[in-house]
């Protein structure tokens, strides 16, 4: 079989090859509309997110329960005022002793958090002879190693960062609520006005400036710490703290390995 | 000479095949941002996008600035770990540019009752006081001065 090519064919090809060349530019200029339509305009880079590794380590036993951290995050992350949306928030424990006779070394637990601990807490209606112990737990994104939530996310919006944060990317959110519903912390919620998820970012706007988190900013007992993992200073506050303390996570069990670490913690604490 | 012929079906299968495989690349060249898969599983430009977001508190480091004797006053004293807009607020936009007042801030009991009232709550080693047997004056700041409160004004 020999192949013998017209030259009507011949022209067809290379009117074709120099069509294809030609819609290259074309091509190029309407993925960028489609993305600048999906996305926005890209945003500038400076900050490396695969050189640091961030941190937060919180004393129980440094809680004031004075919720000026709730206070401050409201503030700085804008996050709206009704009492059901926090991005961090404070919990009183109160643990009552046993009933007289019983088997237990410890009695009931209770659990509030009047308005997240914002604006601080009043004491207790719980008579103080029933009380065994009481302590305050200030909560926020646990930054899970193996993350449910960023699983959950059917469209990749919410995703580990390198640095170690959870972010949502809020122009890809559909506002399912997956996450919301995976999130064995309780971390996230549905921001009414945007109606994305919206959590914890660990304030990444101001870390990549080399701010501290908001909360750790206000925070008068140095009841959080936090730190970047990759770039240790001078008596690391980290290292320290990770030196002094026995540290736990919240609900170990479940794998997600968290990246926060609580020193001080008593056993009843979720 | 070979005298085998594609037979039409066949060739409708692959133009239809090529046609659907095309389709969906040129689509997903399309559809998938630029950044995707820049560091995971998720559109890379996001994380600068996040990043963007303008601060609202601006922290110590820029108080120290200008206020720095202030700050030398409270690093000695008892609340040497209080930041200033722990009780100042928010004061970014004061920061950035000094001449903008900073939010007048009114000190009322209730700011020092937050903390220091008793608290069965609060732990042993923090400084506690109830207000009605500890109250003497007509403020807190009657007696205690904020930046440092072992000392009477």
């Amino acid at each position: 079989m020999n192949f013998v090519i017209s030259r009507r064919r011949m022209l067809g090809a290379l009117a074709g090859a120099l069509g294809w060349i030609a819609s290259q530019p074309v091509a190029k200029a309407s993925k960028a509309t489609v993305q600048k339509l999906l996305a926005g305009s890209p945003a500038p880079k400076g900050y490396d997110p695969t050189q640091h590794k961030w941190l937060m380590c919180i004393d129980v036993d440094r809680c004031i329960g004075c919720g000026l951290c709730v206070d401050a995050c409201k503030t700085e992350n804008h996050v709206p005022e009704a009492s059901s949306f926090f991005r961090t928030w404070v919990e009183r424990y109160i643990i009552k002793k046993p009933a007289d006779g019983g088997n237990d070394v410890r009695g009931e637990v209770l659990v509030d958090s009047p308005n997240g601990g914002r604006g601080g807490f009043q004491p207790s209606l719980v008579p103080r002879e029933e009380i065994l112990r009481s302590f305050f737990v200030p909560k926020l994104c646990n930054l899970c190693e193996h993350s449910p939530c960023a699983q959950a996310c059917p469209v990749g919006a919410t995703f580990d960062s390198p640095d170690g944060a959870v972010l949502v990317d809020p122009t890809y959110c559909i506002g399912c609520g997956f996450c919301i519903q995976a999130c064995p912390y309780g971390c996230r919620f549905m921001n009414p006005h945007t109606k994305t998820a919206e959590k914890c970012s660990l304030c990444y706007h101001r870390i990549t400036r080399g701010l501290k988190p908001a909360c750790v900013e206000v925070c008068p007992g140095h009841a959080r710490i936090f730190g970047d993992l990759k770039n240790p200073v001078e008596n690391d506050p980290i290292q320290e703290f990770v030196r002094k303390n026995k540290v736990f996570t919240l609900k170990p069990h479940l794998g997600t390995d968290p990246r926060v670490l609580y020193a001080n913690m008593d056993k009843e604490v979720r | 000479m070979n005298h085998f012929k594609m037979p039409p079906q066949i060739v409708r299968l692959v133009l239809l095949t090529l046609v659907v495989v095309g389709s969906y690349g040129v689509a997903r060249r399309l559809l998938v941002p630029p950044s995707f898969g820049e560091y995971g599983w998720f559109r890379g430009a996001a994380i600068a996008e996040l990043a963007q977001t303008k601060p609202v508190l601006a922290g110590m480091k820029s108080c120290d600035e200008c206020h720095s004797e202030i700050l030398q006053t409270l690093a000695k004293h008892d609340h040497k770990t209080l930041s200033c807009e722990s009780c100042h607020g928010a004061s970014r936009t004061h920061a950035d540019d000094p001449d903008t007042k900073p939010p007048k801030v009114k000190f009322a009991d209730s700011d020092c009752l937050r903390c220091h009232q008793s608290n069965f709550s609060r732990p042993a080693w923090f400084k506690q006081v109830d207000p009605y047997e500890h109250f003497r004056g007509d403020h807190c700041t009657g007696c205690h001065m904020p930046h440092q409160p072992k000392d009477t004004p």
